[in-house]
């Protein structure tokens, strides 16, 4: 029984011991009163022998060897890399140059854009594009062998404007001035001209409508909506009226 | 020095650490686990767990070895829980005469032609012992694995099994006293 005391030991102390003592690590009076108890005790008697016994066959077995991927697996699982990489020396590695980083971000950016580019829709939309535009090329008589000439340098563009500007300046005055010498001319020979008997009222009505060439809506004369046009005359008009003469310009905007 | 080196970030240092214990911890899981296939798999999770868990490591707690064996000692009781393996377990926990009207265990065990005392360090009588060693409780399996086994001390199988040093003697001893009998009913029917 574990708890019976024989030979001034009980059965739990003998437990403890029985390590011990298989590991050789009891002597003196404490190993002679365990053995003693060992010998007349039913229950730790046994014990002694199996555990002894069982301590023998577990002693008996190898280490078993771990499969050879077991550490590469490992490290896959935990690192995420291989065993081989780790092994290589930082100098091992290949260097990649300046440039061909450069070329490798480069290519990072262009390959979605040409990605795109290569789908057959694209490719259709690009050449009704192309063929529109040289289309409205060829009808706006624009050949595009011209376009080769065109300097687009800064200077250049900066010249071709002031010489566009400046022709556009210099058509504006040359008309203006054209319309100045066609007045002048046209009051030239009024003032040349002999002159005639005072023409009808309506005659005179159609020749201030003639001299208007301004090309401006007739201006409007302060009228007496009073009177009639039956109605008769209290002032009477001089025989020879003068002569108007009406002096226009020519607005460009 | 291994354990900061990797916690630094040297992946050299990990490697290392692998080199150094996997041997160990996949004896303990196929020990206790029985097979190979499953030894492989709790090794591996062994090791992952380390890797997770390296920085909670405190020197002053114990020897890294304590540490490890605890990770492995912890996974192996869920694998044992998960896997259900206590059905089918008979130990000095149960009193043997509780069995005696049941199938003896030797039955379970495949009859093996080589007597022990002739071939102790033979192939069959190490498979034989192996499966013996299945048929113990987890807790007397545990305990005579890292004593028999794996050679720790007392002490730091107590701070693994988290039990006091006189029940992890109790324990080795029932595990040996019980594996002896199991083997002595095995070789005596076959005889």
């Amino acid at each position: 029984m574990p708890g019976e005391s024989k030979n001034g030991m009980q059965c739990a102390e003998f437990d403890l011991l029985l390590c011990e003592v298989l590991d050789e690590m009891l002597s003196g009076d404490r190993l002679e009163k365990f053995q003693a108890h060992g010998r007349v005790c039913p229950v730790c008697g046994p014990l002694l022998a199996e555990a002894k016994e069982g301590r023998q066959w577990l002693k008996s077995l190898q280490e078993v060897e771990p499969p050879a991927n077991l550490v590469h697996n490992i490290l896959v699982a935990t690192t995420g890399l291989d065993t081989v990489r780790l092994r290589q020396p930082a100098s091992a590695q290949p260097q990649i140059s300046w440039a061909e980083r450069m070329r490798e971000w480069a290519g990072t950016l262009v390959a979605p854009v040409w990605a795109v580019a290569r789908q057959p829709r694209f490719a259709m939309s690009f050449g009704m594009a192309f063929f529109s535009l040289s289309l409205a090329l060829s009808m706006a008589g624009i050949k595009v062998s011209d376009l080769r000439h065109v300097d687009l340098r800064p200077s250049a563009v900066k010249r071709t404007y002031y010489e566009a500007s400046g022709r556009v300046v210099k058509y504006y005055e040359n008309i203006r001035f054209v319309y100045e010498i066609e007045s002048r001319v046209r009051e030239f020979k009024r003032a040349t001209t002999p002159a005639e008997p005072g023409p009808a009222p309506e005659e005179q009505k159609e020749r201030k409508n003639n001299n208007n060439t301004s090309g401006q809506p007739e201006q409007k004369q302060e009228r007496n909506y009073s009177q009639g046009g039956d109605q008769p005359v209290l002032a009477s008009a001089p025989n020879d009226p003068p002569v108007v003469t009406v002096t226009t310009y020519r607005r460009f905007v | 020095m291994l354990v900061r080196r990797c916690l630094a970030g040297d992946a050299v240092a990990w490697e290392e650490i692998v080199q150094k214990y996997n041997r160990r911890i996949y004896n303990i899981c196929y020990r206790f686990a029985g097979s190979g296939e499953d030894a492989q798999d709790l090794t591996q999770e062994v090791f992952i767990k380390m890797y997770r868990t390296l920085k909670t490591y405190d020197v002053g707690r114990g020897a890294f070895m304590t540490w490890v064996t605890t990770i492995t000692r912890n996974l192996l009781v869920d694998h044992f829980r998960k896997s259900k393996q206590d059905r089918v377990t008979d130990s000095m926990d149960t009193a043997p005469s509780e069995h005696e009207d049941a199938m003896p265990l030797s039955e379970q065990i495949p009859d093996k032609a080589a007597p022990p005392d002739a071939h102790v360090q033979s192939r069959e009588t190490g498979e034989t012992v192996h499966r013996a060693l299945q048929k113990l409780s987890p807790e007397l399996r545990e305990a005579v694995i890292l004593r028999d086994l794996q050679d720790m001390d007392y002490r730091e199988i107590a701070a693994v099994l988290k039990v006091p040093e006189g029940t992890v003697k109790s324990r080795i001893n029932r595990g040996r006293a019980e594996l002896a009998r199991l083997l002595q009913r095995t070789y005596r029917q076959v005889m």
